[in-house]
């Protein structure tokens, strides 16, 4: 055998490590995991009366490792408030607020249901995810969800003594951190203490939806799933095929291979979100966007309602959020599939709704 | 009487300095320019102007006034780098091109000294491209500008290094983040590299294998004869070793001193020192490099100051090679004039934002740096779009990547204004192409299914695309209401963002044509 010299050894591995590089860039193309939807969609499936759940009560799945007891608190039981998306006595199923200051409104919505301690624990992990899906406009044109609202919600995480807030949303028009600068959620949650995260592609895996009826697995981002508390803040806007983008639409932003969810959209929608369900929603219906969504850019498309929108069940706080357009849950296909799911209710007037003015 | 001090009395002492000082340049010269290639892209800031070195290249800077027939008040720095020259010879070369440093780096074989170069004729090659280049850019045309070694090192570096390193760690990355110890760490490094040294979304660009092996090229003639590309081929080598000719600085042998040792002869990277002479070195071939210097036994080399015209050697360009380099400029752009793409545009030659077709061929300088900066990779670099003569050039291919609503960042770059510089509302006005819908194959028009994607995406504020209602009969047999899509000609600029997002696989169900000056744009 020929013995080779350290330089020529050097030399003949740039030659292959050149050679590997090329291959590789032509190998990785189109390598996108694929997901699987299921064959034949049928939302009006035998099974679906299964799961639907006599009372809209969720069971917590932002936090699948707590034990049981703590989804259904004792009333009498206030020394120790456990951090849990349901309701307690006293809370708030659906809080609306109304002013002028989104702060403000913000806070009342939050203290309605309960306080924010009613979903952050002292040392938990937060992800706040609101709707940055484009780079192309300042709030105010009603594309991208209000910076003081998400802020405000970050302030509020913090004082109940989260470890870490993380903002983060995936733009399908420009990059990251052009639509987090030109929305002014970077600076506003920057000053709030939270960090926004440019969301990774490694941190995307091909997961399985137990519940879901149309999609059964899907590439999602994986610490929107392990997060201790997952804060859903989508501003209200219009859509053409989904009616409106809301909470639930709005978890889009945490998948890959989103144009593939638009085919039985809003089966699809209900099928996410039954996965990464948010323990809380916050609406922001500050600035509405009532046509040419979700990417907007005319000011005569924006409407003015300052309001937010809280609760644990993101069907509610989205079923009342559909009135604001004139609409009702019924007309959100994403929202009648949820319900049909017992991911929430639809009828808002049944639950114990708070508004409140500012 | 006073001597005056010279690189020769720095030499008795420190002359091993000298090569280590020009060692340490090179390599800060081109971390620099990775260091302002890296900085070019949308948002990036760098303490100096990204596109310096473009801006120091004459050859770039004087063949682009020529061609388009201006003065670029930024490409004048070019005369700072001829006078450098004129001072000290191509101390360019030697010293400061980032091409030049990685030739050095490569592994070479040196030619014998002991007997003469037959392929020192070769080196008349870089003159005649040299001029064949300058005539070319007369006649409007800059495609030869590939050949400029810092658009060839930076298109390389952007088309086909950063991509395929972007794609490798990637896939690492993605492989090692199932391991739960590592996640932590690794999530670290992914924020330190991303958005700096890698994009944050991966990039695909066309030949980039074929640039990969023309820049492998390059670098593999250095198995023929040390720095080949520098010696027998450069373009821009050839324009400052003209004006070394008549350099300040000049390599001197000592013939008392002399002993015909062939050392330097032996050494020298551009083969430029010559038994035969003396051992003479030609200050148009030599690079200033000083490895002589300190190869010398007995120190007879040196390097001093002389003004005088060094003496024209065989392989220098004459008369007749003028004539014939500016018979083969009219020649080649005469059959780049006569090719199909000058009779009629390729159906999706969209180019950036604001540029004119034949703009664009007189002005763009083939430096890459579009394709760099752009956020979504959408800019390509043209094969034969636009002809062989606009080789190289940018051109939006929307399938790969869009042109995004909230850039502007080509025509904030582009040093010669082939992409004109427009304010972000500007640009969002500007035409670049029409998109154009495939009914036989778009979802809701040929299987009677919702989709809507290419409407929900695009970003024109009144929606170039709007959804019809319509109850049809889909292909199970089932009546059922469909949204379908239809382009508004008049609002459309064609950004491609719905051609890149439609969720067909292969070719979109909507594409982006060139601007159709039926519908009134311009």
């Amino acid at each position: 055998m020929n013995e080779i010299t350290r330089r020529e050894f050097m030399r003949r591995l740039l030659a292959w490590g050149l050679g590997a590089a090329s291959a590789g860039t032509q190998l990785s193309c189109g390598s996108e995991p694929t997901p699987t939807p299921r064959p034949t969609p049928r939302p009006t499936e035998a099974r679906a009366a299964s799961t639907i759940q006599p009372t809209f009560t969720p069971v917590p799945t932002a936090r699948p490792t707590e034990p049981p007891a703590a989804a259904a608190p004792a009333p009498t039981s206030t020394s120790e408030p456990a951090a849990t998306p349901t309701p307690r006595p006293g809370d708030a199923y659906l809080a609306v607020a109304r002013g002028e200051s989104p702060a403000a409104i913000v806070q009342a919505a939050l203290r309605a249901l309960g306080g924010i301690e009613r979903f952050v624990k002292p040392g938990d992990d937060v992800i706040v995810k609101p709707n940055i899906c484009v780079a192309y406009h300042t709030y105010e044109y009603a594309a991208t969800t209000n910076p003081e609202v998400v802020a405000t919600l970050v302030t509020l995480c913090l004082g109940a003594g989260a470890r870490r807030v993380r903002v983060m949303d995936m733009p399908f028009g420009g990059t990251p951190d052009q639509a987090y600068a030109r929305s002014g959620i970077g600076e506003a949650v920057q000053a709030a203490g939270g960090e926004m995260e440019v969301m990774s592609s490694m941190k995307y895996q091909n997961t399985d939806i137990p519940q879901g009826r149309d999609i059964t697995r899907w590439p999602v981002y994986q610490d929107v799933l392990k997060a201790d508390v997952f804060i859903d803040v989508p501003i209200a806007k219009h859509h053409s095929l989904a009616r409106l983008t809301l909470g639930m639409k709005n978890l889009m932003g945490v998948i890959q291979n989103r144009s593939g969810m638009h085919v039985n959209l809003g089966q699809r929608i209900a099928d996410l979100t039954s996965l990464a369900r948010p323990a809380l929603t916050v609406v922001d219906a500050v600035r509405i966007l009532m046509d040419h969504g979700p990417t907007g850019g005319s000011l005569d498309d924006v409407k003015l309602t300052n309001t937010v929108i809280a609760s644990h069940d993101v069907v509610a706080a989205d079923a009342y959020t559909a009135t604001l357009f004139g609409l009702t849950g019924a007309d959100v296909p994403a929202l009648v599939a949820g319900a049909a799911m017992g991911l929430g209710t639809m009828d808002w007037g049944s639950v114990k709704t708070e508004e409140i003015n500012v | 009487m006073k001597r005056k001090i010279t690189l020769y009395d720095l030499r008795i002492t420190h002359y091993v300095v000298w090569r280590r000082l020009r060692q340490g340049v090179q390599a800060v010269a081109l971390l620099l320019f990775l260091y302002l290639l890296l900085g070019t892209r949308q948002g990036g800031v760098t303490f100096l102007p990204h596109d310096l070195f473009f801006r120091l290249d004459p050859l770039a800077g004087l063949t682009a006034m020529l061609a388009g027939r201006r003065w670029i008040a930024s490409l004048a720095l070019g005369g700072v780098t001829l006078l450098l020259t004129l001072a000290l010879g191509r101390v360019w070369c030697g010293w400061l091109c980032p091409l030049g440093t990685l030739l050095d780096w490569t592994p070479l074989r040196r030619p014998r000294a002991d007997r003469p170069d037959p392929l020192t004729g070769w080196r008349q090659v870089k003159h005649f491209l040299l001029f064949v280049i300058f005539f070319a850019a007369l006649l409007g045309s800059l495609t030869l500008l590939v050949l400029d070694p810092l658009t060839l090192l930076f298109r390389t570096v952007t088309v086909a290094a950063l991509p395929a390193l972007n794609a490798l760690v990637t896939a690492a990355e993605m492989a090692l983040y199932r391991f739960g110890p590592l996640q932590a760490p690794l999530e670290l490094f992914d924020r330190a590299v991303r958005g700096g040294l890698l994009p944050v979304a991966p990039s695909f660009f066309g030949q980039n294998v074929l640039l990969a092996l023309v820049f492998v090229g390059v670098l593999a003639l250095n198995a023929i004869r040390s720095r080949f590309w520098c010696r027998y081929l450069c373009p821009l080598g050839a324009l400052l070793g003209l004006f070394s000719k008549v350099a300040w600085l000049r390599h001197r042998v000592d013939e008392t001193a002399c002993t015909a040792c062939q050392r330097c002869a032996r050494l020298c990277p551009t083969g430029t020192i010559d038994p035969g002479r003396h051992f003479a070195a030609d200050p148009a071939e030599c690079t200033l490099c000083l490895d002589c210097l300190a190869s010398c036994p007995t120190k007879a080399i040196a390097f001093r100051g002389r003004w005088g015209l060094a003496p024209w050697r065989g392989y220098d360009p004459s008369r007749r090679q003028v004539l014939a380099s500016l018979g083969a400029a009219v020649a080649g752009v005469g059959l780049l004039r006569a090719a199909p793409a000058a009779r009629r545009e390729h159906p999706h030659l969209i180019r950036p934002p604001g540029a004119r077709e034949n703009d664009l061929l007189s002005k763009c300088i083939r430096c890459g740096q579009c394709l760099q900066v752009c956020p979504t990779a959408g800019l390509q670099p043209s094969l034969l779009e636009s002809g062989l003569e606009g080789l190289w050039t940018p051109v939006l291919v929307p399938r790969l990547g869009y042109c995004d609503y909230s850039c502007h960042a080509c025509g904030q770059v582009c040093p010669t204004g082939a992409i004109p510089q427009l304010t972000l509302e500007e640009k969002r006005q500007r035409v670049i192409g029409v998109a154009t819908i495939d009914q036989n194959r778009c979802i809701p028009w040929a299987d009677g299914c919702d989709c809507i994607v290419c409407e929900e995406m695009c970003p024109v504020p009144e929606k170039a695309i709007r959804l019809e209602e319509q109850t049809v009969v889909n292909c199970r047999g089932e009546t059922v209401t469909v949204h379908r899509p239809r382009v508004i000609r008049e609002l459309c600029i064609g950004c491609g963002i719905c051609e890149y997002q439609c969720p067909l696989h292969g070719e979109a169900a909507i594409r982006v044509y060139v601007p159709n000056t039926l519908a009134g744009v311009p």
